[in-house]
């Protein structure tokens, strides 16, 4: 019934309009001035849409509606539209935002602090009306009251699902290769190019007769790239101590180093000389970045190892490390994961494993189940997407444009 | 004076190089210092006879221009100071394009840093390129310097939602509820640009990660050189456009003293470094094309 | 002559020449008279002169001026960071949620008490712990907090921004603004924004994301196509790796370019 007056009164007003307008021009012939300064008002805007604000906390209601015929169009004095909220229909209305012309929605947030001013609380009843200004501050036209709607929150963001099925499908394809490698499956991992460098480097210092020189990098215990690198630290020690060459491996990091040692012991064991293992093969220096790239380098400067292994994190010290490798002429094979550092060592070294050969190398050498079982949930992963990639590209060229927005994730 | 050191460039250049080559085609090796010494020259000479060089913005460039130039005015425009003093003479021309740019089209300029040097760097933004060149800008009306939060990403993850939850002040410790210019905002939602300027961490590719994309907001960035390429990929669907080292930063120095006249007499850094970098990458260039030549000299003899 | 002789030489005439520079700085240029901001202002333009120098020296070889320089910058640096980090997270965040009276002390406007900001302050008490040899492992609390939520936060993130939208950006289309073999030849432009670049452009982004996958492919031996496919990946990395070391040297020649005017300019006032 309300909603019914509310439309006859608006038809009046849209009838009423023109004519008062008109009337106002022929009503005020006397003064040029005068009629220009009495710009015609603008129609208001129409077909205003309320609903709760999608995928949110609550506190927030999402209005649209079709500019005013006069935006862009018609008297072309649009300037923008004032949004404005009351708790009934009657008012008081309290402007929320502003907006400019040409725009079609807006979506009015509010506070979910109480003691905020611009608290906005969910579950009761609001009324939106849409003010159309001009430039002239006098001039404007207001819209009907639309209303009521309630703000409120959900409980799933159905906005997010993508994000949802690839975590879903990631963690299964994880824990389900961890199992498997954890039940002693073979799985199959092709052996890479820098594992083989390796041990020619190790024979090559052993018939030197000088030492290789293993860097962890700069991480912590906990880094991926660390534990990667003490598998492969693990490989080295362990060949190195069945050809009793040397080896030195300096610490950027306290843990790192206790874990470095246990490891060089464990390998020192399982080759069947436990009594060749040194403490002082595994030593911390500092963890200053620059003091112990220093410290580094003058190791390699004085004791000319055969061979330099960078495995591990490594930042800005990467190029000054490799470099001054490769100017005491050692071997150098390098792997990290620090995308930024990779192709310093690339030009520096003669090997080096980029990105994730650096995990797959240890997951090669180690088995370890759960690098392993990583390793081949990612390889799947990355088939996954080789798939999607394909799917979606050939849609795309074939003029199916509907996939791609399968991959749109709204807030 | 231009045109004379540039042939003293060239000269010096040119001389310098065919030294190299000559030792490298006679197989002998050129100590390191000597290199650096070169190199030196080579950038030491180009700034002293300020040799500069036309510019074009390339299109990653001018999307960002375009994007602070279609903005209506009064637009809020925020800038985050994600970098220190050791990063500055590379990222510093494009963060003060940036505050000018935008301030001369009327914008709201909101500084911030998710670097702690950040705030700093921010604060002799204020005083060099707002106070000197825009004294009409009022502070809390047409400017503001939120400064720094530490958290990293964590800040952006908490002021996509709510400012006031990290900055309860700003940077002079003034209630941000008692500035103008923060009438109506609630979060970086209500932004209209977003710009980052680094090279680390936490940087452009966290401000696309934690704001940009979740709530789509438009994202800009100047970076550094060394991470410009790692940014490529989100051009330009997650960022809208890249100043890639001191040549975006040139490119974009030199769009805006194209539209802007009044920006013919402010220093522009970026302009002033390309002539230097030039003649340095030239050098660099003929120093790889000469230490190839050396090594296949070498090979061949050892061969 | 013995080395330490030499070295006490080397650091009189360095200490004499950087006070002569700083005493000829302090005068103004233009007859003004000499007066604290213009000497304070020659102190620290010199003092950065030297320090700038002594990095530089690191050039020739490793020596003490270099070790004091990075020293300087090293512990300044985490001093820096640490009272920025205290005033601004410390004070500007927490005190005004828990304390009027700290409110007053430090100067900032109290907002209101809040008891949950409790939890970063235990948890930040017990990181510090870590400076304590018995009570150190209650930090591990705290750093798994910090780890958990990193890690939760990020995973997010990089599925969607790294991941999802990055998949979906290889859909691309091969061809753009097609008009006809005949018109692609006769409108051939090298333009950045024109036909054949966008297309180009687009072959390299689905070529390079697809070959680059195949070569971390680690499940498969690589042979026949696969390998083929592998090796145009590793290429492509190698390309990258290339654009990213050229953009390095243009990094690191802006910065030798940005102390240089400073040397140039503010320092020995060479410049216009």
């Amino acid at each position: 019934m309300k909603r019914q007056f509310l439309l006859l009164l608006l038809l009046c007003f849209a009838v009423a309009a023109p004519l008062a307008t008109a009337q106002t021009a022929e009503d005020s012939p006397l003064s040029g001035e005068a009629a220009v300064a009495v710009s015609p008002a603008p129609g208001p805007v129409s077909n205003i849409q309320l609903k709760d604000t999608d995928n949110d906390h609550g506190h927030s209601v999402t209005l649209s509606w079709e500019i005013s015929p006069d935006d862009g169009a018609g008297l072309n004095n649009v300037i923008g539209y004032e949004i404005h909220r009351a708790l009934s229909p009657e008012g008081p209305f309290v402007k929320r935002a502003g907006v400019p012309a040409g725009s079609h929605s807006h979506v009015d947030v509010g506070s979910k602090e109480e003691s905020s001013p611009d608290y906005m609380k969910d579950y009761i009843d609001y009324y939106y009306k849409i003010r159309t200004i001009t430039a002239d501050s006098a001039v404007n036209a207001e819209s009907t009251v639309a209303g009521p709607i309630q703000s409120y929150g959900q409980w799933f963001n159905t906005g997010r699902v993508p994000v949802l099925i690839f975590v879903a499908c990631f963690l299964a394809l994880t824990l389900y290769f961890i199992n498997r490698a954890k039940g002693g499956a073979d799985l199959y991992v092709r052996p890479l190019a820098g594992i083989g460098a390796v041990d020619e480097a190790i024979g090559r210092a052993t018939e030197m007769g000088k030492p290789i020189l293993y860097v962890l990098g700069l991480g912590t215990a906990a880094d991926i790239a660390t534990i990667a690198s003490y598998t492969i630290l693990g490989r080295v020690a362990k060949k190195v101590a069945e050809y009793q060459t040397g080896l030195i491996v300096p610490c950027y990091d306290p843990i790192v180093m206790t874990v470095a040692q246990e490891t060089v012991k464990a390998s020192y064991a399982d080759a069947g000389r436990p009594d060749s293992y040194k403490e002082d093969m595994v030593y911390f220096v500092t963890q200053s970045q620059f003091a112990y790239v220093a410290a580094v380098n003058g190791t390699m400067l004085r004791d000319l190892p055969a061979t330099n292994i960078y495995m591990g994190k490594f930042y800005a010290e990467s190029l000054i490390l490799a470099e001054t490798g490769a100017l005491a002429g050692s071997i150098q094979i390098a792997g990290t994961d620090e995308i930024a550092q990779i192709p310093f060592f690339v030009v520096a070294c003669d090997y080096t494993l980029i990105g994730e050969e650096l995990y797959a190398a240890s997951a090669y050498l180690g088995r370890e189940p759960l690098l392993l079982g990583s390793l081949k949930a990612q390889d799947y992963a990355k088939a996954g997407v080789i798939l999607i990639a394909l799917v979606g590209f050939i849609l795309l060229n074939f003029g199916v444009d509907g996939f791609k927005e399968f991959f749109f994730v709204s807030n | 004076m231009n045109n004379l050191g540039l042939i003293i460039s060239f000269l010096v250049i040119g001389a310098g190089l065919l030294w190299f080559l000559l030792r490298a085609l006679q197989g002998k090796e050129v100590e390191r210092r000597i290199i650096f010494v070169f190199i030196g020259l080579a950038v030491s000479v180009p700034i002293l006879f300020s040799i500069t060089f036309a510019e074009k913005a390339s299109p990653i460039v001018k999307a960002v221009y375009d994007k602070i130039e279609n903005l209506p005015d009064g637009s809020r425009v925020l800038i985050s100071y994600d970098y220190g003093p050791s990063m500055a003479p590379e990222v510093e021309p494009m963060s003060n394009a940036f505050l000018r740019h935008s301030l001369a089209k009327g914008h709201k300029v909101y500084l911030m840093g998710l670097w702690a040097t950040g705030q700093s760097i921010a604060a002799t933004a204020i005083d060099s390129v707002v106070r000197r060149e825009f004294p009409e800008k009022v502070y809390g009306v047409d400017f503001v310097n939120l400064g720094y939060k530490a958290g990293n990403q964590g800040v952006l993850n908490v002021i996509i939602t709510d400012i006031r939850k990290m900055y309860l002040t700003d940077v002079g410790g003034i209630d941000l509820d008692s500035l103008p210019i923060m009438d109506g905002i609630k979060s970086l939602r209500n932004m209209n640009l977003l710009m980052s300027v680094g090279g680390g961490f936490p940087g452009i590719k966290e401000w696309i990660q934690f704001a940009g994309d979740p709530g789509h907001i438009p994202v800009a960035g100047g970076s550094a050189a060394v991470s410009a390429p790692l940014l490529y990929p989100y051009y330009p669907t997650q960022l809208l456009g890249l100043l890639g080292g001191i040549k975006g930063a040139a490119e974009y120095e030199a769009e805006l003293k194209r539209h802007y006249p009044q920006f013919a007499d402010t220093p522009q850094p970026g302009i002033k470094m390309m002539g230097p970098q030039t003649l340095a990458h030239l050098v660099i260039m003929a120093f790889i094309i000469i230490g190839n030549i050396s090594f296949f000299v070498a090979r061949r003899r050892r061969g | 002559m013995n080395g330490s002789r030499w070295t006490m030489i080397v650091l009189i005439a360095v200490v004499t020449l950087f006070l002569v520079s700083w005493a000829i700085k302090s005068f103004p240029s233009s007859g003004d008279t000499i007066s604290w901001p213009s000497i304070r202002h020659a102190f620290f333009v010199t003092l950065a002169a030297f320090v700038t120098l002594a990095i530089f020296s690191f050039l020739y070889k490793d020596n003490p001026y270099y070790k004091f320089a990075e020293h300087l910058f090293v512990g300044v640096s985490a001093a820096y960071w640490m009272c920025v980090g205290f005033w601004s997270t410390f004070v500007g965040n927490l005190i005004p949620r828990i304390s009027p009276g700290l409110s007053k002390f430090f100067g900032v406007p109290y907002k209101e008490f809040t008891f949950y900001y409790f939890v970063p302050l235990i948890l930040g008490i017990l990181l510090l712990m870590r400076l304590s040899s018995k009570a150190g492992w209650l930090s591990r609390w705290a750093l798994a907090f910090i780890v958990g939520t990193t890690a939760g936060l990020n995973l997010i993130r990089y599925l969607r921004s790294d991941f999802i939208s990055q998949v979906s950006n290889t859909f691309v289309p091969l061809l753009v603004q097609w008009k006809g073999t005949g018109a692609f030849f006769s409108d051939f432009s090298l333009a950045s924004g024109g036909q054949f670049t966008l297309m180009l452009t687009n072959w390299v982004i689905f070529i390079g994301t697809f070959c680059g996958l195949i070569y971390f492919f680690f499940s498969k031996e690589h042979k026949g196509v696969f390998g083929a496919a592998s090796r145009v990946g590793i290429w492509v990395l190698m390309i990258t790796f290339g654009a990213s070391f050229g953009y390095t040297v243009m990094g690191r020649v802006s910065l030798l370019v940005g102390r240089l005017t400073f040397l140039f300019d503010d320092w020995l006032g060479l410049m216009n």
